[in-house]
This record gives structure tokens, sequence and C-alpha cells, in this order.
């Protein structure tokens, strides 16, 4: 029987979902603070009124509090969801007043966008963007990457914590409590941002001759969509504005640790550090990486699109890597990428599709995911092939030696098999708008896997339910499911429940 | 010297200026974009705002991005419709003709808007494969100009309105939990 709902239960999700609206509500202060730094006063008004609807969202749910707010299973998948449909909704405000958006669902597509770490925009007239609204565009990224929810169990975590942490995506607990977990994410993050915005800037600075304050603009923007995989970039023209291979050299720096697991980080700070590379998820993503880069460097070699090795190698290598650690940034134009086809458009789109690790700031099918599902058919064809006897060694390396039971091979094809219905589904409706199966599915696959490459399609004329459906897409697929099908069953709790 | 005779030397010369005005076809951004690979090698003149930044590099060189859409004239700030994306190129162009420009554009300025006229590169082998505009001459047609947005004070008092009544309400909740029962 389904079970409706009570009072209480909404009290919690409201109560939790309070908590957190007040969290991003500290966050945005920072645009303020940029706002009123740079003296942008048109964007402040807009920055203030969005901490503002946060806060209040913030006390009232607070008030909601019940006497013992326990958060269980149920509620805690709610709440994420919750989440990640309030957070870009509120946090489009300062787009919308912006003006450089045809409609507010433009506006709260960019809020997506940003917030999943998918990158795909449809702004207008980027390159005159206000600073500190370009700055929140990343930081948006940033706390998407990391995770809100992380951001916020740093600050209070309760019994229920976990739920919490493993609704947005991350099913990997590298540390005993997520508390520890949650801290350990934002110390490395902390770190890589004072590292690559310090090589960023003086690479701006000394080698791009831009002036020092406009190189640490770049610099900063640049590290928060790389480390978050997001894909976002202060210029229209992506990475390919700088013209830099050292730059881009640099900034590839924060896609690999976007693209690296957190319990990888773990293991290469304190050990130990053989689990980096006998892990399966690593090798699992190193093979896949190989791979896709040699079908798409022999794509591109086969149409001559690159009449050099050197172009062809640079050119061809970034825009895998960019696809592979799902960031999105390109340094050539869509129109150009459009033109992609045969093994060049297959490398790309497999790499999109595949994405990064687990419990990273990255999306897509993930790693271990794939390296499982080869493992368990690899088993299967073994055991078909060997005499009926025969024992198929049924085990794999990560961070330990684990048995690869029958639930797991389930549940690794189950998110498998929806991620593909996913990039279906965008697909589908793209082709049923007249444009071409190519090009639909590239950016089916780009939104649906939150990588930010687009070969056109995203564009502000592009159809209305087009865009929902690539927002449902980049939610879905940042939040794998689960959080989402919760959500759908709870409504459908309090509405047919008894 | 006959009057034809005159008229042909008169003729051959507006010919032979023609001709090297033509040299350098006029294009725009987009079709340097939409055909790159076509238009590679060709000498161009494109007009557009620099925008972005310039970059002075070691090497002699000075990089900025050319824009040639809908908000070189309008932009948004200025109260233009937002009509999509922005449509650039990377510039490169020697010191000499970079020095002395006005502010590129950005939120604070419309860049200048000049004319330039140069070589297009379509993944130039020099430079692994970028595409770009290489700069031999330039006009600027517009000078470059500040500019300035007013503050939004309808969506400050709301948001500041928010935040008092937030606080009221916080600080109320406080005391019905901590007041006496």
């Amino acid at each position: 029987m389904l079970v409706k709902p009570t009072k209480s239960d909404f009290k919690v999700i409201g109560y939790y979902l309070g908590r957190i609206s007040l969290i991003v509500a500290a966050a945005g202060c920072l645009p303020l603070l940029w706002a009123v730094l740079t003296a942008e006063w048109h964007p402040f008004g807009s920055f203030l009124l969005m901490i503002g609807v946060f806060t209040a969202l913030g006390v009232l749910g607070s008030r909601l509090a019940p006497r013992h707010p326990k958060l269980d299973w149920s509620h805690g998948m709610v709440v994420v969801a919750l989440t990640w449909l309030v957070v870009p909704l509120i946090g489009a405000i300062p787009f919308v007043l912006s003006g450089h958006f045809g409609t507010p669902l433009d506006a709260v597509f960019d809020s997506v966008s940003g917030l999943t770490t998918t990158g795909l925009a449809v702004i207008s007239d980027l390159d005159h963007l206000a600073t500190s609204l370009n700055f929140w565009r990343h930081l948006l990224q940033f706390l998407g990457g990391l995770g809100i929810i992380v951001a916020a169990l740093t600050v209070f975590a309760g019994p229920g914590g976990i739920t919490l942490y493993l609704g947005e995506g991350r099913g990997e607990r590298f540390l005993p409590s997520v508390t520890s977990i949650s801290r350990f994410i934002w110390t490395v993050a902390a770190v890589h941002l004072v590292v690559v915005v310090a090589a960023l800037t003086l690479v701006g600075w000394l080698v791009l001759g831009f002036e020092v304050h406009r190189a640490a603009f770049h610099a900063i923007t640049m590290f928060l969509a790389g480390f978050s995989t997001g894909g976002f970039a202060p210029q229209s023209t992506s990475i390919g504005y700088y013209h830099s291979a050292i730059f881009e050299a640099v900034a590839a720096i924060s896609m690999v640790a976007g693209v690296m697991s957190f319990g990888l980080h773990h293991s290469l700070w304190r050990g130990p550090r053989r689990d980096a590379i006998a892990n399966l998820e690593t090798r699992t993503i190193l093979s896949t990486f190989g791979f896709t880069l040699l079908l798409t460097l022999l794509g591109l070699a086969a149409t001559a699109a690159f009449t050099d090795i050197t172009g062809l190698t640079r050119q061809g290598l970034f825009q895998i890597f960019s696809a592979h650690t799902t960031t999105g940034w390109a340094t050539i134009s869509s129109t150009e990428l459009s033109g992609w086809g045969g093994l060049a458009f297959g490398g790309m789109a497999l790499a999109m599709a595949l994405g990064g690790m687990g419990n990273s700031t990255a999306g897509g099918v993930k790693a271990l995911r794939i390296g499982l599902t080869i493992k368990a058919v690899i088993n299967q064809v073994k055991q078909a092939l060997l005499p009926e006897r025969a024992v198929v060694g049924n085990t794999y390396y990560q961070s330990g030696k684990r048995h690869l039971t029958h639930d797991t091979v389930m549940a690794v094809m189950t998110i498998s098999l929806l991620y593909v219905a996913l990039y279906l589904l965008g697909t589908g409706v793209g082709v049923a708008y007249g444009i071409p199966l190519q090009q639909a599915l590239f950016e089916s696959v780009s939104a649906s896997a939150t990588i930010g490459l687009s070969v056109g399609v995203t564009d502000p004329s592009m159809p209305t339910l087009l865009q929902i459906v690539y927002m449902l897409q980049m939610w879905a697929g940042r939040l794998e499911f689960l959080a989402l099908f919760s959500l759908i069953g709870f409504s459908y709790a309090a509405v047919r429940g008894k | 010297m006959t009057r034809t005779t005159r008229l042909v030397i008169i003729a051959t010369i507006c010919l032979s200026f023609s001709g090297m005005a033509s040299a350098a076809e006029a294009t725009t951004v987009s079709e340097l974009i939409a055909d790159s690979e076509a238009l590679a090698g060709s000498e161009v003149t494109v007009e557009g705002e620099l925008v972005g930044d310039y970059g002075f590099r070691q090497d002699g060189w000075m990089w900025t991005q050319l824009n040639g859409d809908d908000y070189v004239h309008a932009p948004i700030v200025n109260g233009g419709e937002p009509t999509g994306g922005n449509t650039g190129v990377g510039v490169r162009m020697p010191f000499e003709l970079g020095e002395g420009l006005d502010p590129p554009g950005g939120y604070r300025n419309r860049g200048p808007i000049v004319r330039v006229t140069g070589v297009w590169k379509h993944h130039d082998p020099a430079r692994q494969g970028e595409s770009y505009l290489e700069a031999t001459s330039l006009t600027v047609v517009e000078p470059g100009r500040p500019r300035s947005q007013n503050p939004q004070w309808p969506a400050m008092l709301v948001g500041l309105g928010l935040l008092a009544g937030s606080l009221v309400l916080w600080r109320t909740s406080r005391g019905d939990q901590t007041g006496p029962k």
C-alpha cells in the first residue's frame, strides 16, 4: 500500500531544504562582494534580491523544524532532488534581471546548465556581461561540481547526512564519516584552487600579456569551470579565446583533478598510492580515453581536416580530453565541430557518453560502471566457452579486492541503461524537431552526460520543449536518477497515497 | 593627347585602384567561421568590435578578439535585444597596430569598431591548428566608449526587505524557542 506522506514528512523536508538555502545564500554573497569591489551596481541589486529570496526560504524552512528532525532515506532523496530544482530557479534571478536572456526560461536553462556542470549556454552577448555575473555563472558550476549538499554537509551534518550525500550521485565512502568526506573534498578543491589559479594567472599575465587583474579574472573563472568539469568560459569563444597551448595545458590540470574520483584523490594524498593504478576504474578510464582518442585522431586524419600532425594532435587531443572529462571547453567553433563526421564524431560521442569517474565532479555513465559491465560480459563469455565445471574468477580490484556479485552487475547495468535511455530521449525529441540525427544525438549526449560541447543546436532560438527536455536530461544525468525517481515516487504518494 | 586616349588612361588608373581595393575580399566574421576552410590563406577585410583583452606577447604579436554580431552596434547594456551568442574570431597583429587602441569591449566599454585587413589562417600548422586572422592593417571606424548601467533599485529594495523580514522572523523564532514556556 502506498503511504501518504504526513505533515511531519513535509516539515522535515522543508527544514533541510531551508538549511541548504541558507548555505547557498551565503555562497551568493561572493558575487555580491565581487559586484561591490568592481562597482557593478546593476548586478549588485539582483544578487541582493537572490540572497534575500534564499535567506527567506531558509528562515521559513528552519521555522518548520520538528522537535527531532530525523532524516530518513526517502526524505533525503527528496531534499536532494528539490534542492537541485530550487537552487537553479532562484539562482537564475541575476540572469533574468541582467537582460542577457530572451526569456526567463533561457535564464533558468543556463542556471541549470551551470549547476549541473553541463556548460551548454543560451546567454546572449556574453562578451559584454558584467564580471560579477560571469563569476556567478562559474561559481554555480563549482557549487554544482562539488555538490551543494557536500557544501551543506561541511557545515551541518546530522544522522541523515549519508542519505543526502548518496542522493547527489556519490556512492563511495572512502572515509568513515560524511563530514570528514565533505571536508576532504573541500580541502582538495581549495588546494587546487590556489595552485591552478596562481599558475593560470601567471600564464595569463606573463605569457599571454594580459593585464594582471584580467589574468586573475580569467584564472579564477576558468579554474571554477575546469575543476567542476563544467565548461563555462568567460568569453564566447571558450578556451579557444586564449590561443595558447600552455594555457590549455595548465587549465587541463583542473580538468584532470575534476574528473578524478575523490577516493582516488584520497589514495594519492594519503595512500595507498598503488590504488591509483590498480583500481579497475582508473584502468578503465585510461583505456577508454586511449581508445576514443585513437578513433578521433584517425577520423580527423581521414578527413584531412588538419594538414599537419601537430595541429591534428593538439586539437584532437584537447577536444577528446574535454569530452571525456565531461568539461566541454572547445578550441574550435561549434560550426566546425558539427562538421566532424565518421570516426571523429564516433570518438567524441563515445567519450562524452562514457564520462569520467564516479564520485567526482564529472558526468556520464562513469568509468567504474563501464569497467564492471565489460568484466561481467567477459565473465559470461568465459563461462560459456569453458567446460561446465570450470570456475571463472569473479573478482575485481577497486580499493581492495572485491567480488563482482549479481546484484552489483544488475545495479550497474540498470543505471547504464537509464543513461542510454536518457541519451535516446533527447535525440528523439531533437529529431522530431527536424534536427539531423547526428547533431541531435551529439547535443543530447552532451546534455545528459553534463558535457557542454555543442554543435549549434543549443541556441536561444531552440524549441521550448527541446530546451525543457535538455534541462531534465542535465538534472537527471547529474543526480544519476535515484533522487529523481524518489521525488516522483514521493509526489505520487502525496497525491494517491492513503 | 586625344580625348579618347585621356579617357583610356583615366579608366586604366581607376581600374588599377579598384583592383587594389578588391585584392582583400570584404567579408564578415560569420562568413569567416562558416567558410573557414574555403577562405584559408586569402586576404580579407572584416569589420567588427575588439572585445575581451589585448594580449601583448613577448614574440611581438598582440592577440585579441574581433566580434561581428548584432551587439557591436546594439549591445544589451545599452538596450539591445538578446538575439543569441556572440560571433567572434581571434585576431593577431603586430604590436604597432595594436598600440594606442581604446580599451577592448566588455561590460564597462564598447570596444573600438575597426576594419581589419589581413590573412585568414585556417588550422595554421605554425600554431598547431589554430584558426585566426593575422592582421596587416587596421582602421578605427568608431572609437571605443565607456558605458554604464544604473543600479536596479527595485531589486535592491525587495532584496533588503526580504533580508530584514528574514532577520525579524529568525529572531522571533529564536525567542519562541528560548523564551519562557
